[in-house]
């Protein structure tokens, strides 16, 4: 049985002009040790999904219209909130993209780390203390006792989340949300934050749920990925099948929009593939129709017609699109 | 069903200022606060004329109630109409109100952009300034500068409008700091634009909410810094105004309170009224209030 | 094919005043562009790639003159734009127009596009008013924008198009040279292709010259004709886009290009990532030497000891050193 599974999940949220579903009908099962990858432009649901996932959803702002969100046999929607203060930070915890503000300026780094072992693992001071060196050495800080002591100003962005990382991993969760988390750094200290992501997923056995824009990252980083399209699941499959041959327009849009550094360069330069348009506004999301009909070269008058359901292609590789099968 | 495409569906061109004003709209507290203050100020401007009797004039007898023998506000300690001096003060109070703003806006906002534009020594010297007038205690100040120059309308203008620009000037160069570091400040510059130019027609037009907000609020406490300086003594005995007439009433405060709490209630309305509008302001100027 | 050089900077140096402690201590300065050099040729982009506190940005705003310089020359043709006073500075910024990155804050709210973009023609140049708002029309069409929404405000326009607004202000003044800091990273994936494609597009049909800034290795391997990488302020490897990509010399330069994800199976399967442990040093406090000693995988005692010069368009003790 899957880890965690979410059963037609749709998360509506109150605008000035109404209630628009942001996630709608999002269906996916993540397995223990997994690595998951969510792709898509900002405003495509990713983030959403994450606090769902955490029971974080903007209170009087979003909320679980229907579907499940199941985590070892329990429906989280159902949970109190107590319940999930429990898993939060226990099994499910969270990185976020900018690790200025993630952390609290007034306290030191070990102490962050060191409460969070308290709350949840019940430690006394001295082993809660202890356990968060051992763990800023886990995540390659150099000389963690002294810096342990540090507060966050005094780090750089890059050790900053590796903090996030720790105070994350700390309760050796069983799945591990990073949102965006390389996006405020420089690329190489992504590729050393990526390198311990990997390393720590080894160690502990998390499954990590990654959320990014970046194609180079889920190749990187990820076995399978879900492409996002405004609240809507485009595409779902193994990391190297979509490479090879994405089945969804958007999908096939968002790797080759990119100009890529190839294994080769040579003096040619093609123009880049364009995706024209923007995505579609709020309000427009819970339209039957292809939402990406607008910016699709292959769209049909079907495509504005009707909702496209999910085509498979074997048992591991799904693409919402009508015209999946000739693509 | 048509195809979705946000791009470009041309929406019509909305001044930011124009979504300010349906966003105000939109406060209802405000809006009342508004028309009632519209009100105030038709009645300073046309009152005297509907309502000629002179309040100086004395016309009946001493201490007639509100109501009684004719006068709906009955007469002050020396027979005087309450109405006519509520009517008639009314211009000089907002007059002194809106006058006394205006010279603080101007004050401040000349040195709030100076320093906040320039930097440096100009900004380090026109600081100590303002901070100087903020250790200032103002009542007495303002007593001071009343006390040495006379009574007179205009010098208890400038009096109120000295003591109070500070925080124009602290808000104004806070806002030119943040404004002038923004890209669009750097793309006219890169365009060939001068510092004038750069100052005026840029940064400040961009600076001018929170300034406007403060402004409202500056006419409101400028009314009641003018009743307080009236309420000592220190005005012009010639003129009427809200504040004179509670300061000449205020030793009959217990046998005639009405004497003192009329021109008081019309103090506080207007006060108040200014208050929520300036309120109300900050709400729909404020974009981070914004939903966007 | 041999075109002729628009714009020589020379040993220029950018530095700041920080104020070190309390007190009256001493000031000490921060030189966040160090005695850089580089050419771009008449038609051609010069791309400066480099991560946060390289000083990519601060070059790009000197050579511009959006901040003054310490020291150095830069040549637009036969004009020092570091020697021009006030008023012929103004003049000949109609020669060298920016593009901003961030779209959200680099227009005025309170403009329309139009007088957006006609605010460089107003500022500089003598044209009429008919002449101005026919460029504004040819402009707005050059950058892919409809006439209607020329009457719009900056608020009404998505990140792209608020893009192509700065775009087409940029324009304005027929430059010679159009420096754009990080175009598009403050762009979604999709929209930053639409961007850099126009930017392209523009590039050849005005035959315009562009100083590109970015930290974006495969945008920068788009859209440059040749590469200048930077770190702490010095320039460490210069070279046309092919050297860098193909055959980088520099470490630096390597473990950067080694360090972006990459769609290619085959570029992961070759490449060996090169990790660069620890952070930066002290900006204000440099050591001595090389800037990259404390985090370079091949670094030799002379490493700390003398800087490397940049010789053969690296600036390195040891180029091509075995990782």
């Amino acid at each position: 049985m899957a880890l965690l599974s979410v059963k037609n999940l749709r998360i509506e949220i109150k605008t000035r002009a109404g209630v628009a579903p942001v996630i709608d009908d999002l269906s996916f099962d993540l397995d223990a040790g997994e690595s998951l990858s969510f792709v898509g432009e900002s405003g495509c649901g990713k983030s959403m999904t994450a606090l769902a996932l955490m029971g974080l959803l903007p209170e009087g702002v979003g909320s679980v219209a229907s579907g499940s969100i199941t985590f070892d046999g329990e429906d989280l929607t159902q949970a109190s909130e107590a319940r999930l203060r429990a898993l939060r930070g226990n099994d499910i915890s969270m990185i976020f993209q900018e690790p200025m503000t993630s952390l609290n300026p007034l306290y030191t780094v070990g102490e962050q780390i060191a409460e969070v072992l308290r709350a949840h693992q019940g430690l006394s001071r001295k082993q809660a203390w202890d356990q968060a060196v051992e763990l800023l050495d886990a995540v390659r800080i150099p000389n963690a006792r002294a810096r342990a002591e540090d507060y966050p100003f005094q780090m750089s962005g890059g050790q900053r989340q590796r903090v996030m990382i720790a105070i994350a991993l700390a309760c050796q969760p069983k799945i591990l949300i990073a949102d965006e988390p390389t996006t405020a750094l420089d690329v190489t200290v992504q590729a050393q934050i990526f390198d311990l992501l990997q390393d720590m997923r080894r160690q502990t056995g998390s499954a990590i749920i990654l959320i990014t824009h970046d194609m180079g990252a889920v190749a990187e980083m990820a076995e399978r990925m879900i492409v996002m399209y405004a609240g809507r699941k485009a595409e779902l499959g193994p990391v190297d099948t979509i490479i090879a041959h994405p089945r969804h327009p958007y999908t096939a849009g968002l790797i080759s929009c990119v100009p890529h550094i190839l294994s080769t360069l040579t003096s040619e330069r093609e123009d880049l593939v364009e995706v024209p348009g923007i995505v579609p506004a709020l309000q427009d999301f819970g339209k039957d129709l292809c939402l990406f009909a607008s910016r699709c070269r292959h769209a049909q008058p079907k495509c504005v017609n009707q909702r496209p359901p999910e085509i498979a292609f074997g048992n591991t590789h799904q693409a919402a699109c009508w015209r999946a099968e000739e693509l | 069903m048509s195809l979705i495409d946000p791009e470009n569906t041309i929406p019509e061109a909305r001044s930011p200022f124009s979504e300010a004003w349906e966003m105000f709209r939109g406060n209802t507290a405000a809006m009342i606060a508004l028309v009632i203050l519209c009100l105030i100020v038709l009645g300073a401007i046309f009152g005297p004329y509907l309502y000629p009797t002179d309040p100086f004039d004395m016309v009946w007898a001493p201490f007639s109630p509100p109501g009684a023998d004719g006068f709906i506000l009955g007469t002050d300690y020396l027979g005087r109409d309450l109405l006519a001096a509520l009517i008639h003060g009314a211009r000089v109070s907002i007059i002194i109100g809106l006058a006394a703003a205006a010279v603080s806006i101007l004050i401040g906002v000349t040195v709030g952009a100076l320093a906040g534009f320039y930097k440096g020594w100009v900004e380090e010297l026109l600081m100590r300034i303002t901070e100087f007038f903020q250790v200032l205690p103002t009542l007495l100040f303002s007593m001071v500068i009343v006390a040495l120059f006379g009574a007179s309308l205009p010098m208890i203008t400038f009096a109120i409008g000295v003591v109070s620009w500070t925080a124009v000037a602290r808000i104004t160069r806070s806002e030119f700091l943040r404004i002038r570091e923004l890209e669009y400040v750097m793309a006219s510059r890169a365009s060939g634009a001068t510092n004038a130019k750069l100052m005026f027609r840029v940064i400040l037009p961009n600076a001018l909410p929170p300034i406007i907000v403060q402004a409202a609020l500056m006419v409101g406490s400028a009314i009641l810094f003018e009743a307080g300086l009236s309420f000592l003594g220190l005005t012009d005995p010639n003129v009427v105004s809200w504040g004179q007439v509670i300061g000449s009433n205020r030793q009959y405060i217990l046998d005639a309170s009405y004497t003192v709490t009329i021109p008081g209630l019309a103090i506080f309305i207007t006060v108040l009224c200014i208050s929520l509008v300036g309120d109300g302001l900050n709400d729909a100027l404020n974009p981070k209030l914004r939903s966007r | 094919m041999k075109a002729e050089t628009l714009l020589k900077v020379e040993n220029m140096t950018v530095r700041f005043a920080v104020k070190r402690g309390r007190g009256f201590g001493k000031n000490a300065h921060l030189h966040a562009v160090d005695d850089v050099s580089f050419t771009v040729k008449c038609g051609e982009t010069l791309a400066i790639v480099g991560e946060s506190g390289s000083g990519k940005t601060t070059t790009a705003l000197a050579v511009a003159r959006l901040v003054n310089s310490y020291k150095g020359k830069v040549l637009l043709g036969d004009t020092d734009l570091l020697a021009l006073g006030d008023e012929d500075l103004r003049q000949a910024r109609a020669r060298v127009q920016f593009i901003f990155q961030d779209p959200y804050s680099s227009l005025n709210p309170r403009l329309r596009a139009s007088d957006i973009v006609r605010e460089p023609m107003d500022s500089l140049g003598d044209m009429s008013e008919a002449e101005k708002s026919e460029r504004v029309d040819f402009l707005f069409n050059a950058v892919g924008l409809r006439p209607e929404q020329q009457r719009l405000f900056p608020h009404q326009f998505s990140g792209g198009q608020r893009q192509r607004i700065g775009i087409a202000r940029a324009l304005a003044t027929q430059p010679e040279l159009i420096i754009c800091d990080e175009p598009v990273s403050a762009l979604d994936v999709a929209v930053q292709a639409q961007i850099l494609n126009l930017l392209r597009k523009l590039q050849k049909d005005f035959g315009l010259t562009y100083l590109f800034i970015s930290h974006d290795l495969g945008v920068v391997q788009h859209m440059c004709d040749s590469i200048a990488v930077m770190y702490m302020g010095k320039i460490v490897e210069h070279g046309s886009r092919l050297d860098i990509f193909n055959a980088p010399q520099h470490p630096y330069t390597r473990a950067l290009l080694s360090a972006v994800p990459s769609v290619d199976k085959a570029r992961r399967a070759q490449t060996k990532r090169i990790l660069i442990p620890g952070d930066p040093p002290d900006p204000v406090n440099l050591p001595a030497g090389c800037r990259f000693a404390n985090r370079c995988p091949v670094v030799q005692d002379i490493c700390r000891r003398d800087e490397p010069e940049l010789r053969n368009g690296v600036a390195c003790h040891f180029p091509n050193a075995e990782l």
